[in-house]
């Protein structure tokens, strides 16, 4: 566990502070705007030189870099992400603010993949090479390679307003409009509505590998021998499959979930990107773009984090559902 | 969940165990793969897709140029096209008739151009985001290039992203693998941590800021994608060495003293490839998607060049021409997807537990 | 089993597709029918402004914040002892009873504030307020460096009486004055409630930071980190609420102390709203679908294909009007290639600046030859613009020694004892779609004739480095300008070549640093335009940057908004109204 925290911290930090580009010269020219809209203002250009040597002194840029990587690591121990560069807030507490809304969305496109992807895997395999199969193969394969920036750009074009067809808000968690005295349902159903597209955008291609992955699970365990004996014995088959069978095939399944966990940030960026939801991809994503080195830093550690708990939580859930695990406890 | 965005190769499909495979006919193993894979119609459309598209990327100079293969200018006779190659390895120069010249305009000459008369990175002011026509089958992007003439080079762009990570990730997983399965022990515990953390760093966040800060480079792309994703192609083959490694015939070439290398990689690596093979295909198809997904950001592609991705890129700027938008995200749509059916035709053929079944 | 499934989700799409009208409107009032009383003319209080911000503001501290959408905001919030008149741009007095009294040496400015000004929190003005946003400014340990360099002049301030300030700075400088009118009114109860930097004077604040008391610290400390969120000052609009990431909210200050007074601007709009879209398509997908009422910047493409329908046309009003920025290519004179003038000029004949304005701008722009704003009476119109002129230009390149000599379809010349072929890089900054397709444009042309130019595509502040460092062979830039009196220095001395300053191309001319020089010392304004006219001249001649062109800026305004106005320097929704009757959103807090 703690190497592999470190390594991952290590990397984030050496990568941020190796590449090239200087988050004072960033403050100077007054952020990013200047770069993608108009031109420097000439005045604010006047010797900016020692305010931004004072700047990054201010924040400690001028020590080496073994001396930065020890003073943020000691300042993690006391759990102190420090503060962002571009507006002076608790990294922190940014997060905080943002994570939420990330695991809200991840955690409806995980269900939502499961959902649909392990009914269709188990109807994959218990009725093989039919035509439904094949079907369903196929279709999986080719939302599979549908490239995700194209399914959100021409969904946020045709069905979120504008030129074609209203059926969903073009970004946004809630309505403009969106009090705190509303009904608890009228509150969900506005969620439930800006939600809906982006988290089917980010399950969609989980659909195949998911589905798949269960199919050949089932159809390996389906060939075992212990399956032969339960049919022999005369038990229906609705009961080999899925009392016994399913049971078994699913605990691959969830080692799955550990490798999602790291995914959580990465994968969002593009969706949060295009339709404006302010979650931990976006954040990372611009704090990239702006040098904001102690959130970069945070995200990765906090991706770390969120790994071994994954890593954590799906031992667990396996030793509790794989029977050979816990027979082996009561035997002993 | 994303696979999009995810590491490409590290979709895992079940645990393979290979046994050495037995051979059906005399031809060898390979042919023996090829015969059952052709029996697979689907997959084996993908594989003439993916080579219509490697012939695509290969021949793209003869498919898609603005100079004629042939022309007859002032009663002498010249190839445009291969003059050029050889301009451009130095071992040629232009004859002062034909410097920067422009074949099209050109009073007197009688040439024979290739089928899409335009380059990629031809600008035509006076033809903006017109919509698809005769005189350009795709249409043309805010600059007027044609877009046909871009998809057709981009391909070399796309798949060359996608064979070179993946090489990139190959080389680095077998590597690593196989020294984490034939020496075991501590060696395996201290390498499967390497793997642990790769697979903990958020891969795509990683490749934005990696990409988004170092000066835009297609190698640097690739080297970045083959370098975080190479971690199934090592857990696959580190597998494989674990078990092959106990087999008879490793153990008494050992005993006989033939030096741990040559072991590896002439005894037990060549029955340990069947995995790589399928993950492979596999990553070419990922690293294919990432790099869309990266230029449509608008990070990792320097300014003149035109790939798939940075057409997409221009697309989601200008919605209503929706050629820039259908014709790349199609084409990446349709490679991936070949490549898919390709892998999956081969995990069926070399996966002898599934063969069981058929 | 796998139907089951997807009939939920198909009942789920139906449920929430069917949302359509009862999103659109939002919260819609019912029409009043006593609206007959309503003229078109008299300004009604009432209903919200939904304003599109590209970026979440970085933070709402009116001295630490360095970004536009910060300073979006704040500019409603707080005042400064002068403004503009927003038509003939002159400085007037806000705050400030009247324009200073300067001294003769020009060294002095005494302001006079007014005594009926009072805060938010209804707390009246003092000079001491004033005086605290002076030192606030000043304090080292406040984390506003780049707004600080612009008082390096000031060396003290000093209350005289109450209400009267007097101000010293180090050398005579025109603009001070603008400068000086230009400090934000803080209030120091609210910002300084421990009154810690009572003590110390404006003059210490200037010296070395070492030596100043700890309270000093105290305060930077307290200010950078507290005061991010909670702004509060004299202007008309209160802060309400910021929801990080998505809007902030100002609402119309009853109160305000400016109301129903004499040149003093009336605001009417009840709720001001800055809500965060990051992409711009998305954002034009907002405004159509009624959640943003006002787009400031329409990209090209927007404008032209995205808002011509019918529909749009009767929501909305798009208004024209000329941005105060300029785009160049800057040549980097101390390159071998580009030291002689012949070259930078062949390379203005090679741009083809009028088809890229037609094309790449679709038309929102115009042609420039000069550093000065279109519109200032600086600006020589007399110039003779560079045509399009690619055998001038060769005829110039072959002036000066560069002959394709080898045959490669490259020009190249011999300069000290090597040949050198015509091939340099362009550089340009990622994030800018305009730009990158002149620098291909340009690119296109230049192949073409001879001259193996690339491109290259660099992150922002990697690319701000390169250019402060000389880094280049040329560099696609732009700067903004003001619309007030423009000030060259900085730009084009020579003096500003070291150091990293502005002049990154090394600009040397001895005529046009005196010109400049003596420019900065001269109180009559008739006399700079004349200075200025020589300047443009031989900058003209020179070519030291290809100038480009003004970007034409279009924004989109909802049609229920009354007195709107295209200014110098642009919109001002201050002034805007909505008649009762089409009045869309109600505040649940009764307005006045």
């Amino acid at each position: 566990m703690v190497p592999t925290f470190v390594g991952i911290t290590l990397i984030g930090f050496l990568i941020m502070r190796l590449a090239p580009g200087d988050p004072a010269e960033l403050r100077a020219a007054g952020g990013l705007g200047a770069a993608a809209g108009g031109g420097i203002s000439v005045e604010k250009r006047g010797a900016v030189d020692e305010a931004m040597a004072q700047w990054r002194a201010q924040f400690g840029l001028d020590k080496s870099l073994h001396v930065q990587y020890a003073v943020w690591m000691k300042n993690l121990l006391t759990l102190s992400f420090g503060e962002s560069f571009k507006d002076n807030q608790s990294v922190w507490g940014k997060i905080a603010e943002r994570l939420p809304v990330t695991v809200r969305l991840n955690s409806w496109s995980i269900l939502v993949v499961y959902l649909v992807a392990i009914p269709l895997g188990i109807y994959s395999a218990t009725h093989p090479n039919s035509f439904a199969d094949q079907v369903s193969t196929l279709t999986a394969f080719i939302l599979f390679a549908v490239p995700l920036v194209w399914a959100a750009t021409m969904a946020l074009v045709f069905i979120c307003g504008g030129d074609f067809y209203y059926l969903f808000p073009p970004g946004g968690l809630e309505s403009l409009d969106f009090s705190d005295d509303w009904s608890v349902w009228k509150k969900i159903k506005d969620h439930a509505w800006h939600l809906f597209l982006p988290v089917v955008l980010l399950s969609y291609d989980g659909f195949a590998g998911l589905s798949r992955y269960m199919r050949a699970s089932m159809l390996e365990v389906l060939r075992q021998d212990y399956v032969q004996v339960a049919r022999a014995k005369g038990l229906a088959e609705r009961v080999v499959v899925y009392k016994h069978v399913l049971r078994n095939s699913l605990i691959p399944q969830v080692t799955i979930l550990a490798s999602i966990l790291p995914g959580l940030i990465g994968g969002s960026i593009i969706i949060e990107t295009i339709f404006s939801i302010p979650g931990l991809g976006q954040l990372g994503y611009e704090s990239v773009l702006a040098r904001d080195y102690p959130t970069v830093m945070a995200l990765f550690t906090v991706s770390a984090v969120l790994t071994l708990i994954g890593i954590l939580v799906s031992d667990i859930l396996l030793s509790v559902v794989d029977p050979r695990i816990v027979f082996g406890r009561r035997l002993q | 969940m994303s696979r999009n965005e995810s590491s490409p190769a590290s979709f895992e499909s079940a645990e393979f165990e290979t046994a050495t495979v037995a051979v059906e006919s005399a031809g060898g193993l390979w042919s023996d793969v090829w015969r059952r894979f052709k029996r697979n119609p689907i997959a084996l459309t993908g594989f003439y897709v993916v080579s219509i598209l490697a012939f695509m990327a290969l021949f793209a100079d003869f498919l898609a140029n603005d100079i004629p293969y042939y022309s007859v200018y002032k009663g002498k006779s010249y190839f445009p096209i291969f003059r050029s190659y050889v301009v451009g390895v130095k071992l040629g120069r232009w004859p002062a008739e034909l410097l920067n010249v422009d074949f099209k305009k050109l009073e007197g000459a009688k040439s024979i151009f290739p089928p899409i008369p335009y380059r990629p990175s031809s600008i035509s002011l006076l033809e903006p985001l017109e919509p698809p026509s005769a005189k350009h089958w795709f249409g043309t992007d805010k600059l007027g290039r044609d877009i046909m003439a871009g998809m057709i080079h981009g391909s070399r762009i796309s798949l060359s992203i996608g064979f070179v990570a993946v090489g990139i990730a190959v080389v680095i997983g077998i590597i690593l693998g196989a020294i984490a399965g034939y020496f075991g022990a501590w060696v395996d515990l201290v390498i499967s941590r390497v793997f642990e953390i790769m697979l903990s760093i958020p891969t795509f966040f990683l490749l934005i800021t990696v990409a988004a800060l170092l000066p835009p480079s297609i190698f640097l792309t690739m080297a970045i994608i083959g370098m975080t994703s190479w971690v199934g192609i090592a857990r696959f083959t580190r597998n494989e060495f674990l078990r092959i490694r106990n087999l008879d015939y490793v153990t008494s070439a050992i005993a006989l003293g033939v030096t741990d290398r040559k072991v590896m990689f002439k005894h037990i690596l060549p029955n340990a490839l069947a995995p790589v093979i399928v993950s492979v295909v596999l990553g070419i198809a990922g690293a294919i998607l990432v790099e869309s997904a990266l230029s449509f950001l608008g990070i990792g592609v320097p300014a003149e060049l035109v790939t798939w991705g940075s057409i997409l890129h221009e697309a989601s700027g200008a919605t209503f021409a929706w050629w820039l938008a259908v014709f790349p995200g199609a084409a990446i749509f349709l490679t991936v997807l070949a490549y898919y059916l390709v892998g999956e035709g081969l995990r069926e053929v070399l996966d002898p537990r599934l063969r069981g079944l058929r | 089993m796998s139907r089951r499934i997807w009939q939920p989700f198909f009942a789920l799409i139906l449920l929430f597709g069917c949302g359509r009208e009862e999103r659109a409107g939002e919260q819609s009032r019912p029409v009043p029918q006593t609206a007959a009383t309503e003229t078109a003319s008299t300004p009604t209080t009432g209903d919200w402004l939904v304003m599109h911000e590209l970026s979440d503001p970085e933070q709402l501290n009116p001295l630490t914040s360095n970004d536009a959408s910060s300073s979006a905001v704040l500019g409603f919030i707080f005042e400064s002892l002068l403004t503009r008149d927003p038509r003939t741009l002159e400085l007037k007095p806000l705050i400030a009873e009247e324009r200073p009294e300067i001294s003769q040496d020009r060294l002095i400015y005494t302001f006079r504030i007014r005594k009926d000004v009072h805060f938010q929190d209804g707390q009246p003005i003092t000079g001491e307020d004033l005086l605290f946003s002076v030192k606030a400014i000043k304090c080292p340990f406040v984390n506003a460096p780049f707004l600080r360099v612009y008082f390096n002049s000031l060396v003290d301030a000093q209350l005289l009486d109450p209400y009267t300030i007097r101000f010293v700075t180090k050398e005579p400088y025109f603009l001070n004055e603008s400068v000086l009118g230009g400090i934000t009114l803080l209030p120091r109860h609210y910002y300084d409630p421990e009154n810690l930097l009572q003590r110390v004077t404006v003059r210490e604040l200037t010296q070395d930071p070492g030596k100043l008391p700890s309270e000093v610290k105290n305060f930077g400390d307290q200010f950078n980190r507290n005061y991010n969120r909670n702004p509060m000052g004299t202007g008309p609009y209160e802060f309400s609420m910021w929801k990080t990431g998505r809007e902030v909210e100002l609402t119309l200050d009853s109160n305000y102390w400016g109301n129903s007074k004499a040149g003093i601007d009336q605001p009417h709009v009840q709720r001001l709203k800055f809500r965060v879209v990051n992409n711009p398509d998305a954002a034009l997908i907002r405004l159509k679908s009624g959640s943003l009422d006002f787009m400031e910047v329409l990209q090209p493409i927007q404008h032209i294909r995205g808002t011509s329908s019918e529909r749009f046309k009767r929501e909305f009003q798009k208004y024209e009007y000329f941005a105060p920025t300029y785009t160049y290519i800057g040549w980097n004179n101390d390159h071998p290639i580009f030291r002689d003038k012949q070259v930078r000029q062949a390379m203005t004949y090679l741009t083809d600046r009028k088809q890229i304005v037609k094309s790449v701008l679709f038309g929102l722009g115009e042609v420039v030859d000069s550093h000065i704003y279109l519109f200032r009476p600086e600006y020589d119109k007399s110039l003779p613009s560079y045509p399009f002129d690619p055998q001038k230009a060769l005829a110039l390149l072959n002036e000066v020694g560069w002959r394709d000599t080898d045959g490669d379809g490259v020009l190249d010349k011999v300069i000290d004892g090597k040949k050198i072929p015509l091939r340099f890089e362009i550089k340009i900054n990622s994030g800018n779609a305009v730009r990158k397709s002149v620098a291909l444009v340009l690119l296109d042309e230049l192949k073409k004739h001879g001259i193996a130019a690339s491109v290259r595509e660099l992150d922002w502040t990697i690319f701000l480095n390169d250019v402060k460092n000389h880094q280049f062979d040329a560099v696609v830039l732009g700067w903004q300008m003001s619309t007030t009196e423009p000030d060259a220095y900085q730009v084009w001395h020579s003096s500003q070549a070291a150091n990293k300053g502005s002049n990154a191309i090394s600009y040397k001319n001895a005529r046009v640093d005196e010109i400049l020089e003596l420019y900065r010392r001269e109180f009559d304004a008739q006399k700079r335009i004349q200075m200025y006219k020589e300047f443009q001249q031989i900058l003209h001649d020179e070519q030291p940057y290809t100038f480009l062109y003004v970007s034409k800026r279009v924004s989109a305004v909802h049609r229920r908004f009354q007195g709107v106005e295209v200014f110098p320097d642009g919109l001002r929704p201050i002034d805007w109204w909505v008649p009762l009757a089409q009045q869309k959103y109600v505040s649940t807090v009764t307005a006045q």
